[in-house]
């Protein structure tokens, strides 16, 4: 009886004293967990990518190599942007970069004499050095140290050999670009002209829209009504392609037009793997972060001065459908 | 020797250090959290102090630039000093993951600075347009500072989420903590009390039960507490109390039981003489008679039987005199002659009786009549019934420490059961003997004389004739002396 008592008694001393230190050792090990103290070793340099369009697979592509690129040379880098090419926000982050006083500026170029007159002037008046990325504006408006992307001109003139090849030496042509007509656009409508103008049986029609998909569906629409016998189309903007498409096959049959486009829009991959487009241009956004960062950096570090004006070209190739799986 | 009070005084400090340890735990912590709270608190508070240094600064630059007066000028000093405070407070909000932002936070506030500074110079210049545009631009940074601020304070409850979640979870698990601590302090303490209490009462239990056993008079139970203190004392008191008290009751036996034996031989005594009282008739009367016919008949010429009165009369009167006391064995001897003497008359040639006898060792002391009484013995048994009588053989023999006695006949012998008998001194019949006294008699006589039990041995067997053997220490104790004289 007494053995049994004492048996019980000390069965629940143990109980008891296990649950109040399981209880303690949770008390003193929960919580309390500062964040990180920052690295002892401020970053070299603390440089900023801006672009238009956060988020879409072209632009992390983008971040994603500058990241790497600023991690082994020390620097410290960070993405900032603004959604669907809101160019207020974009302007205003570039504007909180220069007065941030980073060191250097990555930027997706935009064609707009704000742009301009932050780079030139405000960025210029700080010393902050820009470097445009994917997309050029040219040095003479903005002043930027150098350009490191696709070479547009090249690219356009890859897009018209691949026309010509597909659809042979005749035929008409609609290129639809948005209105606000940027260098980049330019650059690559020069491209295109610059091959065709030697096929006088290739007759092109310029189609002027805006980014919003109504505008681009009743341009197209108006094109088609207007041209007939059109036989291939070009959305030298990579986002007006989706609309465009689907304009186009709710009339008739995809299949029979030729259709290109250029890869930095989030829905063109999907696009060339559904057959809808025939050949897209496929460029290098990872190279254009790393080379970006890399020149940014010789050219803070004094390594290179002054970098390439005429920018760094990086590698383009012409992605058919007929390649895609 | 405060064992009970020092317990008591261990037990209440040992609470007291528990209850403390408890107390300056919770404190501890408590202040811990506190302070963790201030600095969150202290966080939050610096930045909000950059927006509205920021904030202030620019009314002070719009108020300056509308009417550049001294006052306002010193305004806009002041303000631009609070604000590079607030940045220097800001510094030390830095944290791996706020480190980009910060900085840039921090530099958006010198270039506030400097705007500010350059619209102030545009102005002191009369540049107004140039001034008023560096205003729009302070305006802006001060408008991003301000959302600069938010974001960082995004950032920081979003780096900080973990470790606000750690300490409500931590309070959380504190209280479970305090309920189990409640518990298990509790039950520790009943069971440390009650073991406490325990330790005190159960001694005083003990020595209750001891006490009750001595009072019914059991003194044979050890007093036993197993503990330190008062009570123990106590137990250790109480248990020497009762070894004494049973000495003293076994001393009180011993008496009783010597006193008892004394009683006893006294009686032994008094009944013998009572015997010879009653053989004693008139002993004078007897003695003078005896005398008479002794001369008588000496002067008749019948000298033998005149010697054969003479030892008789000898005899009585040593029956009558030395029973009490002790006497020497040469007196013992010499009346033992004139009683082989009075025998030797009767039985003549049929009683053969040779004495050997050491000279040398007649000096020690032996109760009166006792060798008589054996050797009577042995003419009733040995001789009497004999047709052609017996041999009575009387050796006495010095050894180291006793002299040996021996009385031996050549008679029928008796059986080992007798032998057993009359040394365990049971009465027999005394039928037959002179002075009334028998065997058993003696061996109980010597016995108490000299205080040993092998004083008296006997050899016997049937038809191998008896031998009795005294062997008398030469040195008696005094104090059985005494007390036989006394009698």
């Amino acid at each position: 009886m007494r053995k049994t008592v004492s048996l019980v008694l000390g069965l629940v001393c143990v109980v008891l004293l296990t649950f109040t230190f399981i209880s303690a050792g949770r008390v003193l090990r929960s919580g309390w967990q500062l964040p990180r103290e920052p690295d002892r070793e401020q970053a070299l340099y603390r440089l900023v990518l801006i672009t238009q369009e956060l988020d879409t697979p072209f632009w992390d592509r983008v971040g994603r190599g500058a990241k790497e690129a600023a991690e082994k040379a020390g620097a410290s880098i960070e993405v900032w942007g603004s959604y669907d090419e809101d160019r207020e926000d974009f302007l205003k982050k570039i504007e909180i970069a220069i007065d941030s006083k980073v060191d250097g500026i990555l930027v997706q170029g935009l064609d707009t004499d704000e742009f301009k007159n932050l780079a030139k002037i405000k960025a210029a008046f700080y010393g902050i050095p820009i470097i445009t990325v994917a997309n050029d504006v040219p040095m003479a408006d903005s002043l930027r140290r150098t350009y490191v992307g696709s070479d547009q001109f090249l690219a356009g003139q890859m897009i018209a050999r691949q026309l010509l090849s597909d659809m042979g030496r005749s035929g008409t042509v609609i290129l639809m670009g948005d209105s606000r007509e940027e260098y980049y656009q330019r650059q690559r409508l020069n491209g295109i002209h610059d091959v065709l103008e030697h096929y006088p049986d290739v007759k092109t029609e310029y189609v002027e829209t805006s980014d919003a998909k109504e505008r681009v569906i009743a341009a197209t629409q108006g094109a088609m009504n207007r041209i007939p016998d059109v036989s291939a189309f070009v959305a030298v903007k990579s986002s007006i392609a989706e609309a465009m498409i689907q304009e186009i096959g709710r009339r008739s049959r995809i299949e029979p037009y030729h259709i290109y486009s250029f890869d930095d829009s989030p829905n063109s991959a999907s696009l060339l793997e559904q057959g809808k487009l025939d050949g897209m241009i496929e460029q290098s956004p990872e190279a254009m972060g790393r080379i970006g960062v890399n020149r940014m950096i010789e050219w803070l570090k004094g390594e290179t001065v002054p970098l390439d004006t005429e920018g760094y070209h990086t590698e383009i190739r012409m992605a058919k459908a007929a390649d895609a799986p | 020797m405060n064992s009970i009070q020092k317990k008591i005084w261990t037990l209440v400090a040992v609470v007291l250090l528990i209850m403390a340890a408890i107390w300056f735990a919770l404190t501890y912590y408590n202040q811990k959290t506190q302070d963790r709270y201030n600095d969150i608190l202290q966080r939050y508070l610096s930045m909000n102090e950059v927006t509205n240094a920021s904030q202030q600064t620019i009314a002070a630059l719009y108020n300056y630039l509308l009417a550049p007066t001294e006052a306002n000028r010193g305004q806009v000093d002041r303000s631009k000093k609070a604000l590079r405070k607030a940045r220097m407070e800001v510094i030390v909000l830095r944290n791996a993951d706020n480190d980009f932002a910060l900085t840039n936070y921090m530099n958006l506030i010198d270039s506030l600075v400097e705007t500010t500074d350059r619209s102030i110079m545009f102005q002191s210049e009369k540049e107004t347009e140039d001034s008023s545009k560096a205003f729009s631009e302070a305006t802006r940074i001060s408008k991003y500072i301000s959302e600069m601020t938010l974001t960082l304070l995004d950032t920081d409850l979003k780096t900080y989420d973990r470790f606000y979640r750690g300490i409500i979870e931590q309070s959380s698990e504190l209280k479970k903590l305090g309920i189990w601590l409640l518990l298990s302090i509790t039950f520790l303490l009943l069971l440390g009390t009650y073991w406490f209490s325990l330790s005190i009462t159960r001694p005083v239990q003990k020595l209750t039960q001891a006490a009750k056993e001595l009072s019914r008079g059991r003194f044979d139970l050890r007093v036993e507490v197993s503990s330190n203190d008062e009570i123990s004392f106590l137990a250790k008191m109480f248990e020497r109390m009762r070894v004494n008290i049973n000495n003293l009751i076994l001393e009180i036996q011993q008496k009783a039981q010597l006193e008892n034996e004394l009683q006893q031989s006294k009686l032994l005594l008094q009944e013998s003489q009572l015997r010879s009282l009653q053989s004693q008739i008139n002993p004078h009367f007897l003695f003078n008679t005896l005398d008479t016919l002794s001369k008588k008949a000496y002067l008749e010429g019948s000298e033998e039987t005149s010697d054969l009165l003479a030892n008789v009369a000898g005899l009585l009167r040593y029956n009558l005199k030395r029973l009490d006391r002790s006497v020497t064995l040469y007196e013992e001897v010499k009346v033992l002659r004139q009683y082989m003497e009075i025998q030797k008359a009767r039985f003549t040639d049929r009683l053969r009786f040779h004495a050997d006898i050491d000279e040398s060792c007649l000096y020690v002391q032996i109760p009166g009549l006792t060798l008589q009484p054996i050797v009577e013995n042995a003419v009733i048994h040995a001789v009497e019934p004999e047709e052609d009588g017996g041999t009575i053989e009387f050796r006495i023999r010095d050894g180291e420490e006793r002299v040996t006695i021996e009385i031996a006949d050549d008679g029928p012998g008796m059986t080992e059961l007798k032998i057993k008998r009359i040394l365990e001194e049971h009465t027999f019949e005394t039928e037959g003997h002179s002075t009334g006294i028998g065997i058993s008699n003696v061996v109980r006589r010597l016995r108490l004389f000299y205080g040993l039990a092998d004083v008296i041995g006997i050899e016997s067997g049937e038809g191998r004739g008896t031998k009795v053997i005294l062997q008398i220490p030469k040195a008696r104790r005094g104090e059985d002396d005494k007390a036989l004289d006394r009698g």
